[in-house]
Parts: C-alpha cells; structure tokens; sequence
C-alpha cells in the first residue's frame, strides 16, 4: 500500500478485520504504527472516564410505578373474578337451589358479596394512591408485603377457580383477599394523610 | 462492572427479582442505577435525559426481568446495559436537538499535516461536542464493548453506518483533542 491508513482502515486493523494490506502497511510505517498507537490511547482515555451518580433517587418514583401498574392488573383480575363468581352464582342458584345444600349456598353469596368489596378497596386503593409520593422505608415496607400477599391470594384464586374448589374454600380465599386489601388500603390512607402533614 | 456491584447481586437476588419482589428489584435499582445513569449521560447530550433514561430502563426491567432468561449477575449486568443503550438510542431519535457540530467535517487520517494544532480540549468537552449518534455509536463500541453488528441492530441502521459513525467519531476526536499528526 502506498499511502498512508485513513481512520477507516485503522480502525478496521484495530478490531481484527483490517486487509492485509493495511497490516503490512502498519508494519513498515512509522507514522502509521504511531496514529494506531494514538488511538489506542484515546480509547483507554475513555474507558478511563469517570462515571456518573445520578442527582436524584429515582427508585422511590419507579416502585410506585410499578406498585401501579400491579394494581391494574389486579383490578383486571378482581373485575374477571367477580364474573367467574357471579357465573359460579347463577349457575349454583339455578341447578343447585332445589337440591342443594344451605351451606354451600350461603357460601356461593358470601363469595359474590367478597368479590364485590374486593372491588371496592381497589377503588379506593387506586383514588388515594399519589404516583410518584415518596413513602419512607417502614411504609414501603409494609406496602409491599402486603402487595405480595395479595399476590398469592390472587394466585391461589386462580388455581381453586382451575380445579373448582367448594364454595367455603373460595369463600376463605377471598376473606382473607378483603382483609389484606382492607390493611393496604388503610396504610396508603395513613401514608397520605401523612405526607397531607 | 465493578466488583461491588457484582457482589452486591447474586443469583438468589435475580431470582427474587424475577418472582416481582419488591425488595430484591430495589436491590437492583441500587446496584445499577450508576452504571445505567453513566451509559445514558455519555450518549445523551443532556443529564435530564440521562435521568428519564435511568427512570425508563428500570421501569422496563421491573416488566421484563421475569421473560430475562440468565441468572449469572454478568449475563443480568448484560441485559440491563442492553435495555438502557436501547432507551438511551430511543431518546436519541426523537430528541429535536440540532446535532451542532463545533468543527468542520474530518476527511480521515490517511497521513495528512493540515497544519491545524486544533482546539486542545479535553477528551469530556471534545467528546460533548461530538453528534449525539457519533458520541453513542464511539462509547458503545469502544467503551461498551458492543459489535458494529449490534449497535446497527440497536439503532435500525447498517452495519457500515455504525463503522462510518465511528471513524468520523475519531476523525473528530482527533482533530478536537490537538493530537498531532504523526508523520
């Protein structure tokens, strides 16, 4: 090769794809050998950067977000709960109310009516939640525990919808789902009124 | 990388994270929230943007990271870095600034003495004034350590885009940094 390497070319040599020519070139040019070695430099002057920390905490805004986002899907949950139940009701009324037993029956309604206030809280849930509130660490805490737990329940809603559970298992299900929701709700009214201070 | 970072994550961790623990994610945030605020302020011009990146980019993680598929903190610091360069390249694209280069174009080195000693800066105000593509494609090659095959499938461009971005990214550096000609 002739003239000198262009950037290109260097560059090419530098991540092991150069033409042969170029290498060769490397070889019997100094001025050449000397601008690789340049960029080498460059490099390493970068790698060598400091780093950054960013100026505010971030996390505080993206838990909430996400502690959102969860509760729509739960919301969208609890409104496909509510019709499995409701169906689960009529059908239970309608094929069920000559024959069946008074248990299992009161157990169908107390189901319906949990539902129902399970949908409730999360209404209430979703108008006192403030995204992006900044909650200490014992609230957040204790917010997000609870979340897990609803979680679960929700989980094991599912599967006892799946496997068609007795109407007293769904009923202690969704009892204890009201009053984990009850709970949740009570600390993000604390928290508000709180952070209202 | 760094080692503290490393430590601070482990695979139970990960797999704490991926289940939506809140907690184990929060571990998360902390362990990379300087690694991925560092890659957005080196490739976005303005540290606000480089904040929304970091908000964008765990906000994606706490979604994806039960589809991440990997429990070694390499393969997760990996992932992230991904996501983050991808939020990064985004703002990038819609950002409305006008790519204001200080100098004029570099035609390349190919020996040439134009005589010019440039503006002697520093490699962070030469890096700064370089075009926000320029500036993103030279860090996530040379820096980040990602293939020109990557940065084109990152950014939707070719592969010679990313290799011509790079070389006008060192011809610039060059000529800003007053480095001399060597021959």
């Amino acid at each position: 090769m002739l003239r000198h390497c262009t950037i290109a070319e260097l560059l090419e040599v530098r991540d092991g794809e150069g033409a042969a020519s170029a290498r060769v070139h490397l070889v019997e040019c100094s001025a050449c050998h000397a601008e690789l070695e340049q960029l080498h430099q460059r490099v390493a002057a970068l790698k060598a950067l400091p780093g950054f920390s960013p100026p505010r905490d971030r996390w505080p805004v993206i838990r909430e977000a996400v502690a959102a986002s969860r509760r729509r899907t739960r919301i969208e949950r609890v409104g496909w709960g509510a019709m499995a139940a409701a169906a689960a009701l009529v059908l239970f009324v309608g094929t069920r109310s000559l024959v069946g037993n008074g248990g299992e029956k009161l157990a169908a309604q107390e189901v319906a009516a949990l539902v129902q206030e399970s949908q409730q809280l999360e209404g209430v849930l979703e108008s006192v939640s403030i995204r992006g509130r900044v909650t200490n660490g014992a609230t957040a805490a204790t917010i997000a525990d609870l979340e897990d737990r609803i979680a679960a329940i929700d989980f094991g809603i599912e599967r006892a919808q799946a496997v068609a559970v007795s109407r007293n298992e769904m009923a202690d299900l969704w009892r204890e789902r009201v009053t984990l929701m009850d709970r949740l709700v009570d600390t993000h009214v604390r928290q508000v009124r709180y952070v209202g201070y | 990388m760094t080692e503290t970072t490393l430590a601070a994550i482990d695979e139970l961790a990960i797999q704490r994270a991926k289940t939506g623990d809140v907690e184990a994610l929060g571990q998360l945030y902390r362990a990379y929230e300087s690694t991925v605020y560092t890659l957005a302020r080196r490739m976005c011009r303005a540290p606000e943007d480089a904040e929304e990146v970091l908000q964008e980019t765990f906000l994606e993680v706490c979604r994806s990271i039960k589809r991440f598929r990997g429990s070694a903190p390499g393969m997760l610091t990996a992932w992230v870095k991904r996501v983050a360069a991808s939020k990064a390249l985004i703002r990038i694209r819609y950002e409305k600034y006008r790519e204001v280069e200080a100098l004029e174009e570099d035609g390349g080195w190919a020996g040439q003495r134009d005589g010019d000693v440039g503006l002697r800066m520093d490699l962070e105000a030469a890096l700064s004034h370089l075009s926000e593509t320029s500036r993103a494609v030279v860090w996530l090659h040379d820096v980040e350590g990602y293939t020109h095959e990557e940065i084109a499938e990152l950014m939707g461009k070719s592969v010679s885009f990313s290799k011509s971005q790079l070389s006008r990214a060192h011809a610039r550096l060059r000529k800003m940094l007053g480095e001399e000609a060597q021959c």
